[in-house]
């Protein structure tokens, strides 16, 4: 199964080259960036070919790709992907506004292309666990969910996560579609209503966008809960950030951090505490899956319907934000 | 809470003079051994001190205040000052008139953990806050006369007497708070056997708190949580990480669930009674208490605010809360 890699705009683009190459039914078929320069190097450092366009790569006919593009760049390469014919797994957020999602969502239904949402969180082993044990009747209803992905200022990977028109917005749009994606899975429920506060104190000397975002959210099941989604971290701090929810049930409480499977190392040469992961590769697992459902041709289980339905949650909060006020979904 | 008050006063140079409790009975114990006397009722005690320590449930507080004025007595009242706005505004106005002091026993500024970090804010250790997560978490109350905790009239629920707490703190790191928007569980669930608090303030200096109330852990749970990330630096304290034993004893030695659960990290000083020494020396005229009763009129404030928002959907204002309150 033939894979190209649109754009290293996203740094996981990197990555995703080391989980492809664990795959033995996959052969990585090339990369292209518009940043010609960068994804040279890239191509370089991990010997794989690079294509001079995107139209290159799709010509040479892989079985799908992953769009690791700016966000606001989504949709321009899902929709020339999908004319091509080619499954796509794209980035989160899957779009920055809901049009673009929209029609991102449209147009692979329209081809009949595969569409996945790059949400590794759903391959998460802890949170599967916990979904596990929950459709198992381990927890019973399940009232509401206190939650953070709070991180660090992602400028010191790329520019332009920081930069209101390529990235969308700042910290509400990087960090609360992971979580919205967990509680719609746990819960196979949609949000009915959206509350949001922003602000820009933590690194306002940095950015132009919002660093802080605290959000509540509620299910039509009446399942409510808060997203912190706050560039919060400080560069020094053992990790990127974190991902992490106390979800309250019938039967009390239960605490899940996607990220606590770590050594703490101290490096001379770090000068602080580090964090190092040992925990199963949530990303090499989503990989996994969207190469197996090309297989099967089958919908992967998470979908571009999925990405849709957490861009329409972060563009509700921002209404709400400026509004002071919640703000009810489906928006218009 | 009673009782762990007439322990914190009995390492002060004051005298427990009297005692009232719902019974003689109950109040007998703490008289002996304090050798304090025991009143049948409060009114028959307001005339033989000079301070009250009110620490009833929350609905008895306004009445107990008025008269406690009323008879020119200072007054130290448990949090939260009183269940409505209304009252706690009343409560201020009639002590003041009165003359006698009002202190508002918000022990959780007297904690050295948070009394820390408030002062590592105000020394600029991490700049100005911009996110600040505050949660509080235990089982669910039992009090085996009435169950006054669990009853939303009497004690205003989890938002007023849990979450008041971590209200004051936040207002005391950030200044006032604007708006709140809270949802709990006990508003959907009214028969869960748990209950959980949330709510998002915006403060006036554009800083947002998170705070969180549970009533929702086994029994013997008591765990507190303070983040504060400000734009030069970060502050975190987790009870569950820094607690300085941990027992892992085959049997457990332990007898009944206690009513509430008191937080046990070992101290030299007690925080409630670093705050009732604090309180002495404000009562002498020796010292300004670092709560004062207008403190505890906004923790209330915001309380209800929360409640009023958890009920409506809406996020409240506090400005025009208080206009609907006047």
């Amino acid at each position: 199964m033939k894979i190209g890699i649109l754009s290293f705009a996203h740094h996981h683009g990197e990555a995703y080259i080391q989980n492809l190459r664990t795959i033995p039914q996959v052969e990585l078929l090339g990369v292209a960036d518009e940043d010609s320069s960068r994804g040279k190097q890239i191509a370089r450092e991990n010997e794989v070919r690079f294509f001079q366009t995107f139209e290159e790569v799709l010509d040479a006919a892989p079985d799908g790709v992953i769009i690791c593009s700016e966000n606001n760049k989504h949709r321009q390469l899902v929709e020339m992907a999908a004319d091509a014919g080619v499954n796509i797994l794209c980035e989160k957020p899957i779009a920055t506004t809901i049009e673009d999602a929209r029609a991102i969502v449209d147009a692979c239904h329209r081809a009949g292309v595969l569409l996945m949402t790059a949400f590794p969180m759903r391959f998460s082993t802890p949170l599967v666990e916990v979904k596990n044990r929950l459709d198992a009747g381990d927890f019973g209803e399940v009232y509401c969910f206190n939650s953070t992905n709070q991180g660090e200022l992602p400028s010191v990977h790329r520019d332009w996560f920081v930069d209101k028109t390529l990235a969308g917005g700042g910290a509400v749009m990087d960090h609360t579609v992971h979580l919205v994606d967990i509680m719609r899975w746990y819960l196979g429920k949609d949000v009915t209503e959206v509350y949001a506060q922003t602000n820009h104190i933590i690194h306002a000397d940095q950015v132009d966008v919002e660093t802080g975002g605290l959000e509540m959210i509620t299910f039509e099941n009446g399942t409510f809960a808060t997203i912190d989604s706050s560039w919060s971290r400080p560069p020094y701090w053992p990790s990127w950030g974190g991902l992490a929810f106390e979800m309250i049930t019938e039967r009390g409480a239960i605490l899940v951090d996607a990220f606590r499977q770590n050594l703490t190392v101290y490096s001379h040469a770090w000068q602080r505490a580090g964090w190092a992961f040992w925990g199963s590769n949530a990303n090499q697992a989503m990989l996994n899956e969207f190469i197996t459902a090309i297989q099967e041709k089958r919908e992967p289980c998470v979908t571009g319907y999925d990405g849709f339905k957490a861009v329409e949650v972060v563009v509700a909060a921002y209404t709400s934000a400026e509004r002071g006020q919640p703000v009810s979904l489906p928006l218009e | 809470m009673g009782a762990t008050h007439a322990q914190a006063w009995s390492e002060t140079d004051a005298n427990i003079a009297g005692i009232v409790a719902e019974t003689v009975e109950e109040a007998q114990p703490l008289a002996t051994r304090y050798g304090a006397s025991v009143y049948p009722d409060f009114a028959a005690m307001l005339a033989k001190v000079d301070v009250v320590d009110i620490c009833t449930p929350t609905h008895l507080h306004f009445e107990m205040v008025m008269a406690a004025a009323a008879f020119g007595k200072d007054v130290i009242c448990e949090k939260p000052l009183a269940r409505t706005v209304k009252q706690a505004s009343a409560m201020i106005a009639a002590c003041r008139n009165a003359g006698v002091q009002l202190l508002v026993a918000h022990v959780v500024r007297y904690f050295p953990e948070y009394a820390l970090a408030k002062a590592s804010v105000d020394a600029g250790q991490i700049g100005h806050p911009g996110i600040i997560r505050l949660s509080r978490g235990s089982y669910r109350p039992k009090k085996p006369l009435g169950n006054w905790f669990l009853d939303e009239e009497k004690s205003g629920g989890i938002l007023l007497d849990l979450m008041i707490h971590d209200f004051d703190y936040a207002r005391w790191i950030a200044g006032e708070v604007e708006s709140v928007y809270a949802q709990k569980v006990s508003t959907r669930h009214p028969d869960a056997p748990i209950d959980y608090g949330l709510a998002i303030l915006r403060h006036s200096n554009n800083t947002l708190s998170h705070i969180t109330g549970a009533w929702a852990y086994p029994p013997h749970t008591f765990r507190t949580h303070i983040e504060i990330s400000g734009d030069e630096g970060l502050i975190e304290f987790d009870s569950d990480n820094t607690a300085p034993i941990q027992s892992l004893l085959l049997k457990s030695g332990q007898g009944d669930t206690p009513d509430v659960a008191l937080p046990s990290s070992p101290l030299s000083e007690s925080p409630y009674t670093t705050q009732i020494k604090e309180f002495y020396a404000a009562l002498q005229g020796n010292q300004i208490a670092r709560v004062s009763a207008e403190d505890g009129l906004a923790a209330v404030q915001i309380s209800q605010a929360a409640f009023q928002s958890a009920r409506s959907g809406e996020a409240v204002s506090l400005a025009s809360f208080m206009e609907l309150m006047s």
